[in-house]
C-alpha cells in the first residue's frame, strides 16, 4: 500500500514537470517563427533573394488583404471548405462502415483485400483529369477526388485499430457472458479510437489537399482555382497567402478534433508502466 | 450413477459434486493427445489447485471445464451442465489483468456487472464494496495503466467476485507478480473466496501457492493422463498466507508435494 502511494505521488510529479516545460515550447516556438520570418524579409530585402520567385513575409500579408479587399477570398473559401466537409464526412462515414465490414467478414476482406490495394496504389492525382471529365466542372469531381484519397485511409487505419484488438479482453468478456453487441461497443470500438483519431486527421489533410489539386486542374471556383490562375501570373505572394488560407484551415480544424480527441482518450495520456 | 459414485468417495459427508471429469481426453490438431483418460471431481465450495510441470495440460483441463477447448472424448459436467464459455454462473480469471484501459478502476469493477445486467444503481455499490474489500479505495478514479502490476489484479479480482458466480477457474492469476505482492494477493483471494463460498479451481505452478490457498492440491501427470496425486491441505482457515510461511505444517506439505510434483515429472 505505502510503496503505491508513494508511485502515485512520482508520477504527479512526472506529470507537473512536463506542465512546466510547455511554457519554455511556446516561447521557443514563437522564437523560431519570427527567426525564420526575420531572415526571409532581411534576404529579400538586402538582395540575396530575388523577390520575384520567393516573395517575402510582407508582400504576402499585403497580397493576403488585396484578396480579402476584393472579395475573392471568401466565396471561393466557401466553395473549397464546402468540398472538404463533404469529402470528409463520405470518407469517413464510408470508410469506417467498410472497415467494420471487413473486420466482421474475413471471407470479404481477402477477396476485397488486393483490389483495395491496387485501387489505393493508383496515383488518384493522376485521375482528377478523369474524375473531371466523368463528373463535370462543378464541385462533385472534387468531392470524388477526395474522397478517393480520404476512403482509403480511413479505411486502413480503422481496419488496423479493429485487427489489433487485445484477445485477453475479448476473450475476458466472452467469459463473463458479453453479447458480441458489446464487445464491439465495450471492447473493439473503445479499442479502436486511438487509430481512427490516427485517420481522422490523414483523412482531413488529404481531403484538403484532393479539393484543392481538383480546383487546380479545373474549376468554377475555389481557392485551387484561384492559387492556379495567380501562378498564371507569376504573383507568388498571392499564391503563397493562399496555401497559407489552406494550411491554417486545415490546422484549424486539426486543433478541434485534438479537443476531441483529449476528451475521448484521456485514459491514455500518461500511461506509464508502474513495475511491481 | 455417477453422483453416486462420488458421494461414497467422499465418505460419510453428503458432498455435492460441482465439476465432474470422466475420462476426458483433448486432442490438439490431428495426432497429439493433449489429454487422455483424465478423471477429476470438484466438490462445491471447494478450492482446488492444479499443479504439475509444463506441458501437462493443467491449463487445458482449466479451459475444457470452462467451455472454451472441446473435449475429444469423455464427458465434463459443471453444475449438471456441459461446460461452455459465457455460462452465467462460472468466472474465469484469466493470467493478465484483463483490464479496459478506458475505463477506471470503479467502472472496470462494474464491467462484469454490466455485462451481467445488474441495474446501474446496484451496480455501482457492489462495485465500491468489492474495491474496499481489495483495498483500492483511493484509486477507484484510476486508469489501469496508473496502476501496479499487483494493483491492476486487485482490480480484476474484485471485478471477479462482484458479479458472485458459483465456480471460479483461475489460470495462474498471480504468476507475474514479485513473491511479497503475490503473499497479499493470495489473503485478498482468500478473504474474497471465503466470503463467496464459491467453487475454485486454480491452476498455478508455485507450490506454496496452491498449498496457501487450496484445500487439494491435485499434482497432473507430465504426459497427460491426467492425475498422478492428490494432497489433502488440512492447514486450517482462516489462513494468512505471511503467517504460513512460519508454519511446519506448511513446510511438511511443501515437501509433501515437491516429491509428488518431482516424481509426476519421471
Amino acid at each position: 500500500m505505502t510503496d503505491s502511494v508513494s508511485s502515485e505521488a512520482g508520477l504527479g510529479e512526472a506529470t507537473r514537470v512536463s506542465e512546466g516545460r510547455s511554457g519554455s515550447i511556446l516561447a521557443g516556438r514563437a522564437i523560431f517563427l519570427v527567426a525564420f520570418l526575420a531572415l526571409w524579409e532581411g534576404a529579400v530585402a538586402y538582395g540575396f533573394a530575388d523577390p520575384a520567385f520567393v516573395s517575402s513575409p510582407t508582400s504576402i500579408v499585403e497580397a493576403f488583404w488585396k484578396l480579402v479587399g476584393e472579395g475573392d477570398l471568401l466565396p471561393n473559401l466557401l466553395t473549397t471548405l464546402i468540398e472538404i466537409a463533404i469529402s470528409f464526412v463520405l470518407s469517413v462515414v464510408l470508410g469506417i462502415a467498410s472497415a467494420l465490414v471487413l473486420d466482421r467478414s474475413d471471407w470479404l476482406n481477402r477477396i476485397l483485400s488486393p483490389f483495395l490495394t491496387a485501387f489505393n496504389s493508383m496515383p488518384r492525382i493522376a485521375l482528377g483529369p478523369l474524375f473531371i471529365l466523368w463528373f463535370g466542372i462543378g464541385m462533385a469531381s472534387k468531392v470524388v477526388l477526395a474522397v478517393s484519397l480520404g476512403y482509403f485511409i480511413m479505411l486502413l487505419s480503422t481496419l488496423g485499430g479493429l485487427k489489433n484488438v487485445d484477445r485477453d479482453l475479448l476473450l475476458m468478456s466472452r467469459l463473463f457472458g458479453a453479447s458480441e453487441l458489446r464487445l464491439f461497443r465495450d471492447v473493439r470500438l473503445p479499442w479502436a479510437l486511438p487509430s481512427i483519431f490516427a485517420g481522422l486527421r490523414l483523412t482531413l489533410i488529404y481531403c484538403s489537399a484532393g479539393a484543392v489539386i481538383g480546383e487546380m486542374i479545373a474549376a468554377q471556383s475555389g481557392l485551387g482555382l484561384l492559387v492556379q490562375s495567380f501562378s498564371g501570373r507569376f504573383d507568388v505572394a498571392s499564391v503563397m497567402a493562399l496555401i497559407l488560407v489552406v494550411a491554417f484551415l486545415v490546422m484549424a480544424l486539426t486543433a478541434l478534433m485534438d479537443l476531441v480527441e483529449r476528451q475521448l482518450l484521456e485514459w491514455s495520456k500518461g500511461s506509464t508502466d508502474v513495475p511491481g | 450413477m455417477l453422483a453416486d459414485a462420488n458421494r461414497s468417495r467422499a465418505g460419510a459427508e453428503q458432498r455435492v459434486v460441482d465439476i465432474t471429469v470422466e475420462d476426458l481426453s483433448v486432442n490438439f490438431g490431428q495426432t497429439r493427445n493433449a489429454l487422455s483418460g483424465v478423471n477429476l471431481n470438484v466438490y462445491q465450495g471447494e478450492f482446488v489447485a492444479l499443479i504439475g510441470a509444463s506441458g501437462c495440460g493443467k491449463t487445458t483441463l482449466l479451459n475444457v471445464i470452462a467451455g472454451l477447448v472441446p473435449a475429444a472424448g469423455g464427458a465434463v459436467l459443471v453444475r449438471n451442465e456441459s461446460p461452455a464459455a459465457g455460462r452465467r454462473d462460472i468466472c474465469y480469471i484469466l493470467a493478465r489483468d484483463a483490464l479496459l484501459p478506458w475505463r477506471t478502476v470503479q467502472r472496470n469493477v462494474e464491467y462484469g456487472l454490466e455485462v451481467s445486467g445488474v441495474p446501474r444503481a446496484e451496480r455501482e455499490r457492489k462495485a465500491i464494496a468489492y474495491i474496499e474489500k481489495v483495498g483500492l479505495r483511493n484509486y477507484r478514479d484510476f486508469y489501469p495503466s496508473r496502476l501496479s502490476q499487483g494493483m491492476r489484479q486487485r482490480a480484476s479480482l474484485a471485478r471477479a467476485f462482484a458479479v458472485a458466480r458459483s465456480v471460479y477457474l483461475m489460470d495462474e492469476p498471480f504468476s507475474a507478480l514479485d513473491s511479497q505482492t503475490k503473499l497479499m494477493l493470495h489473503d485478498r483471494l482468500l478473504d474474497l473466496w471465503e466470503m463467496s463460498g464459491a467453487t475454485v479451481v486454480f491452476v498455478t505452478h508455485d507450490i506454496g501457492e496452491a498449498i496457501t490457498l487450496a484445500d487439494r492440491v491435485v499434482v497432473m501427470s507430465k504426459r497427460g493422463t491426467g492425475v498422478a496425486d492428490e494432497i489433502s491441505i488440512d492447514i486450517p482457515r482462516p489462513r494468512s498466507a505471511e503467517a504460513l510461511q512460519a508454519d511446519s505444517r506448511y513446510h511438511d506439505l511443501y515437501r509433501r508435494t515437491w516429491t509428488s510434483l518431482k516424481a509426476s515429472t519421471e
